[in-house]
């Protein structure tokens, strides 16, 4: 059971509202757990967990004390986890918008909401960028760890800067190659043809999409409205 | 007039190129044709083969001369769009030609984009996957497919649109022979239906029978233009001083059909002498009869291989042995475990069961990662320099005197002293494979494997990896190659393990 991908596009957009208005921690829980439920109804457990875990955690580290531990360097911990507490809801309703939606019903719901050739295009090749990034990135560690280039699991604990290197270099030139051939196949089958499109991926608005957006709209603008604190 | 290709003195040099790709061609394809356009790599087959579906000049920037009409658009004039429903492309990747994640929408994706109604669309789905027996694909996802499958697909959505003209840019260079010949049926059956194809292609020997013209094209220029009969008539020495693949795979696979039974029997002769580790124990052994007393780098026991997950699978392996000097081919087709076989040998996955020993001990993954070394089939996942010299001497002390001796001897030996402080991103994907198996050899690595090296390859560069196989073998080390180029293993390997029809002797 999947929500249109206009409903996602909508929780994004929720997602980067919570940032720009700065909305308090009882709000970010409750909206994070409102994102993680449609995650978690599309099947996807692993990243759920792996989300509210990473999101439980964080919280965890934003109240520390560090005066009460005594121990001052605490501070940038605590100050880092909230920054990235508050970047949390965004990559989840991110990573759901664009991990569970196809590029044809991505194409239908963008086209149906009139967004220009411009925007619809590179969104939908973003898309199908995802998947192909994993597999890469797998071969590209393989190839590391033949190398002896910091493999095992704290190989990119212990050496940050140099693995990112290595893992981007290679990642950054295989996209340019696979951003050509798949730009070549849409257009020998005409996905930039002026004219009317049509689509036989049927997307429509259900009750459930309404309910999600209203449900999440309640804690954000209670919040702006200092209802919550 | 008729032609559905036509081509009045045509060049075109691609934007930051000195050399123009293809010079002063003049050709003219008549409906229903089907035509080859051969040479060896970089000779402006591609490039023509772009011109013609109008990827040149419009996708690919550059300076364009002379006449294009392709089934009667001026492709200079007017917009690509126009050729979308009058031209179908195919072209060699499967990984990267498809857009949609499911079989079905990628079909529906050209008529949707040509405004077709839903329920025309489904009409024209059902015909077209009759048509290509690809029904029980169409709710699967495309990024699960076989690499055939994956061609099987694009040749369908490419004529979802009933085009007058197919393209084809080497669709074969990643398939097994099985996926070649069903690819080979599938062109029989749209030309015999009236479609003109035009294939740029270096393996040549499926189309025997199929194709009307062979077209040849030299540094940019036709060279030769023959009728299919005129051409297959063509000796095989002459095809080769052409540097074209071979137009006859019977006799490489006789050899292959001998080496891979020579490889059974020593097998067999070997545990008759009760060598090895234990009576039960099936054994390939690889050895060349002078070093069967030798132990073997690498040897696999009860081995059983796979993997767990959404697509998991297991087999079990026939008990090998590789030896150092050796070139070992391994064949089959796309599915039966290679890959994995060969991840499994390199320490980057464990076993599902098993032991793999190294020089006579039990190893871990670890130890195997160590000793082996894998040239991926897209080589540009383990370049990570900016220059050849770099790339050799990552993770080495640079300033000890031996290691920079060893790097030039390795250099020089590979071939790769003119391009020391080129990036490796620049150089050809023969040189970027070069530079990765230099990368092995100053590792120190004893087993070098290479995942289909030769894919889209013409014969020069071909036998140009062959070389490199034996200079590798001749140095000690093992060496492994997984391929479905029957030519190369023909031709290089000293013994051939198929893993299609694993070995079972019951004695």
């Amino acid at each position: 059971m999947l929500l249109d991908p206009r409903t996602k596009l909508f929780l994004l957009l929720a997602a980067n509202l919570m940032l720009f208005f700065h909305v308090s921690v009882i709000t970010q829980i409750i909206m994070v757990l409102l994102f993680l439920v449609p995650l978690a109804v599309a099947g996807r457990w692993k990243m759920t967990a792996n989300f509210g875990l990473t999101f439980a955690v964080l919280t965890g580290l934003g109240f520390l004390d560090p005066d009460a531990f005594g121990l001052p360097w605490l501070h940038v911990v605590a100050a880092l986890s909230v920054g990235c507490t508050m970047m949390l809801p965004c990559f989840i309703t991110g990573a759901y918008a664009f991990t569970t939606t196809s590029p044809s019903a991505f194409i239908c719901a963008m086209r149906r909401m009139h967004a220009p050739e411009s925007v619809v295009i590179p969104c939908v090749v973003v898309i199908r960028f995802f998947p192909t990034i994993a597999e890469d990135y797998r071969q590209i560690r393989n190839a590391m760890a033949l190398r002896g280039i910091a493999s095992g699991g704290w190989g990119l604990v212990r050496h940050p800067a140099q693995s990112l290197e290595y893992i981007f270099i290679p990642l950054l030139m295989n996209a340019t190659n696979v951003a050509q051939d798949l730009s070549v196949a849409a257009l020998t089958k005409g996905l930039g043809r002026e004219g009317v499109h049509t689509s036989r991926t049927e997307i429509r608005m259900r009750i459930v999409d309404w309910l999600m957006m209203i449900v999440v709209m309640i804690p954000l603008v209670l919040d702006i409205a200092r209802v919550i604190r | 007039m008729t032609a559905e290709v036509y081509s009045n003195n045509v060049s075109f040099t691609y934007d930051h190129a000195d050399e123009p790709a293809v010079i002063n061609t003049m050709l003219s394809i008549p409906s229903g044709q089907c035509v080859v356009l051969c040479g060896a790599s970089g000779c402006g087959k591609t490039t023509y083969s772009r011109i013609i579906n109008g990827l040149i000049p419009q996708f690919f920037h550059g300076e364009f001369n002379g006449e294009q009409r392709t089934c009667g658009f001026d492709t200079a004039a007017e917009s690509i769009d126009r050729l979308t429903p009058v031209v179908g492309s195919v072209f060699q990747n499967p990984k990267t030609q498809y857009f949609n994640a499911k079989v079905i929408d990628e079909l529906a994706f050209p008529a949707e984009n040509m405004g077709l109604e839903p329920e025309a669309i489904n009409h024209r789905i059902v015909q077209t996957a009759q048509r290509f027996a690809i029904e029980p694909l169409l709710d699967r996802s495309i990024f699960h497919l076989s690499g055939g499958q994956k061609q099987r697909i694009a040749l369908a959505a490419a004529t979802m649109l009933h085009p007058k003209l197919l393209v084809l840019d080497e669709p074969t260079s990643n398939l097994d022979k099985v996926a070649i010949a069903e690819m080979r049926e599938l062109i029989a059956q749209l030309k015999a239906s009236g479609m003109t194809i035009v294939v740029a292609e270096h393996r040549l020997a499926w189309l025997n029978g199929i194709a009307d013209r062979y077209v040849i094209f030299d540094n940019g220029r036709i060279s030769h233009e023959y009728e299919a009969s005129e051409f297959l008539a063509l000796s095989p020495g002459c095809i080769a001083a052409m540097g074209l693949r071979t137009l006859d795979l019977q006799p490489y696979r006789q050899r292959i059909a001998l080496l891979e039974s020579q490889t059974n029997e020593r097998e067999l002769t070997a545990s008759n002498m009760g060598d090895g580790s234990g009576s039960a124990s099936m054994q390939h052994n690889l050895a060349q009869p002078s070093s069967s007393n030798s132990r073997p780098l690498l040897s696999t026991r009860h081995l059983s291989i796979g993997y767990r997950g959404r697509d998991g699978f297991s087999r079990t392996i026939p008990d090998l042995d590789f030896y150092s000097g050796q070139i070992i081919g391994l064949m089959g087709h796309n599915g039966c475990g290679k890959t994995t076989l060969v991840r499994t040998l390199t320490g980057l996955i464990k076993p599902v069961s098993g032991k793999v020993m190294l020089n006579g001990k039990p190893a871990k993954p670890r130890d195997l990662t160590r000793t082996g070394f894998l040239v991926m089939q897209d080589v540009n996942y383990q370049l990570f320099s900016d220059s050849v010299r770099e790339e050799l001497l990552l993770g080495l002390n640079e300033t000890d005197p031996a290691i920079i001796e060893r790097c030039n001897q390795v250099l020089e030996d590979l071939d790769l002293t003119q391009f020391v402080d080129r990036h490796p991103m620049s150089l050809s994907g023969g040189q970027k494979q070069r530079v990765a198996i230099g990368s092995a050899l100053m590792c120190g690595k004893d087993l070098i494997i290479l995942d289909e090296p030769t894919s889209g390859l013409d014969r020069y560069h071909m036998e140009q990896v062959g070389e490199l196989l034996h200079q590798l073998a001749a140095q000690g080390k093992t060496v492994l190659v997984v391929t479905h180029d029957e030519e190369l293993a023909a031709g290089w390997c000293t013994s051939i393990i198929n893993l299609e029809h694993p070995y079972s002797k019951t004695e």
